[in-house]
């Protein structure tokens, strides 16, 4: 649990898919979003369910780890493949029970919707299981880099964001020792009536706050002494590199929504 | 906004972390469905818009729920809730600011909550029903849902629902506010200083 909050759900590995410039990753999963709903027949939804899982395959990751994030929603595909099968009233009959009537139709229909659902899942959780949050932060830095000219706060943005993820362990460690040294003091987090939690939760808040603010005020000054003056001109040390990987993914991701364009019925 | 302070930038980098393990600590409320889930993580957004201006809490706001995404990940995939709960933020801590900023007292701050409630809860219900619950539609391919359908859904789930998130944060932040504002004053006095 505590190890989820600080590293999110990337699972280490040296496979291609981890290997893979944040950028391709990104921009991979953002046109996925959208070419999923190129597929409508039989051979654009087997195209791209090949595509998905030689990802997931090249990826490393044992698949019970993605099979993971299709649990808390697992009920709502359920449903939704039963009242497309249930409830769709065209094609052929195939089978008839009393008041239940089944067509073929409804049938592909259930089955299509809810294929496109966990292959939409399952490019999502592969980034964050293959991609470190820093490395999400910096691919986002560079990719919106274009809309600096519009005056968006790109760099302020990246920055704020890995001063977070800094944080964010810290903070952890923070919390749960203002949370034994209230209850040492007395205070009664799980249980009690509700306004009492209410105002257990204050006396967790309100040291948090300061102690976050204080740490804030240190590290602010510690950058104006090391003399930060904003993104102009900073270097890097990790250095994003973008290599023939790359391309070829993305080449490949072209490919695919080419494929399925002229398969579209 | 390119030369955004530095101790503002901080301050938002750390402010967004509490707010991060805030939302974490999430917890469904009994009534309502189990995708409303109530947090505290607006608390942390609106003390950084108390100390360094409202576009500071709609920052923690949105890095909130960006690092939520790549880190916890979405049941749907595609961050629909997130987006909804970014709006709710921002719905919720910008009147809050507005109200409060006029008067800056802890009656203007409590008044400045329930506005804030109140837009939250009006705001996101003509939101959930033009642009997120179809947009789940969409993307989970649940059946749409007739006008009527979500017009039952929002008004029986979604406005009750932000209505009583809003009124517990009231409570909660009035708590803090109570015992925090003077040490508030003074930081934001010496940081125009």
């Amino acid at each position: 649990m505590i190890n989820s909050m600080i590293i999110g759900k990337y699972v280490p590995g040296r496979s291609l898919i981890h290997r893979l410039d944040p950028r391709t990753k990104l921009l991979m999963m953002f046109f996925y979003v959208f070419i999923v709903f190129l597929a409508n027949n039989v051979w654009t939804y087997t195209l791209l369910t090949l595509f998905t899982l030689s990802l997931l395959l090249l990826s490393k990751i044992p698949f019970s780890f993605i099979v993971k994030g299709f649990k808390p929603i697992l009920w709502v595909i359920v449903f939704t493949l039963l009242l497309h099968v249930l409830m769709t009233k065209e094609g052929n009959m195939l089978f008839q029970f009393g008041w239940i009537e089944i067509y073929d139709k409804g049938v592909q229909q259930g089955f299509f919707i809810s294929l496109r659902f966990l292959l939409l899942i399952a490019i999502t959780t592969l980034l964050t299981l293959t991609t470190t949050p820093i490395e999400v932060t910096d691919g986002m830095e560079k990719l919106l880099a274009p809309f600096k000219r519009w005056n968006m706060p790109v760099h302020e943005l990246a920055l704020m964001m890995s001063i977070s993820l800094r944080f964010i362990p810290t903070l952890m460690e923070e919390t749960e020792k203002i949370i034994k040294a209230q209850a040492a003091r007395g205070v009664d987090f799980s249980s009690g009536p509700f306004s009492e939690r209410m105002k257990a939760m204050t006396s967790l808040l309100i040291p948090l706050f300061i102690s976050a603010f204080k740490r804030a005020e240190e590290l602010a000054i510690a950058m104006e002494v090391r003399g930060y003056r904003g993104g102009e001109g900073r270097t890097k040390w990790r250095q994003l590199t973008w290599s023939y990987l790359d391309t070829l993914f993305m080449l490949s991701l072209i490919s695919l929504s080419i494929l399925l364009w002229l398969l579209r019925s | 906004m390119r030369k955004m302070n530095i101790r503002a930038l901080v301050l938002i980098g750390v402010f967004s972390a509490i707010s991060y393990l805030l939302m974490l600590l999430n917890f469904p409320l009994p009534p309502f469905p189990n995708f409303l889930l109530v947090d505290f993580s607006d608390v942390p957004a609106l003390i950084a818009a108390l100390l360094c201006g409202p576009l500071a809490g709609v920052f923690v706001e949105l890095l909130k729920n960006v690092l939520n995404y790549f880190m916890v990940g979405s049941p749907t995939g595609v961050p629909v809730g997130h987006i909804a709960n970014f709006m709710a933020g921002i719905t919720f801590i910008l009147p809050t600011y507005y109200v409060y900023h006029k008067t800056k007292s802890k009656k203007g701050m409590l008044a400045g909550l329930v506005i804030g409630t109140v837009v939250m809860a009006v705001m996101m219900s003509i939101l959930n029903y033009y642009v997120f619950l179809p947009a789940y539609t969409i993307f989970l391919g649940a059946p749409a849902m007739s006008a009527p359908e979500t017009r039952a859904l929002v008004v029986s789930a979604i406005l009750p629902f932000n209505a009583v998130k809003g009124a517990m944060i009231t409570i909660v932040f009035m708590l803090v506010f109570v015992r925090l504002h003077q040490w508030l004053q003074k930081q934001v006095a010496t940081n125009h200083a």
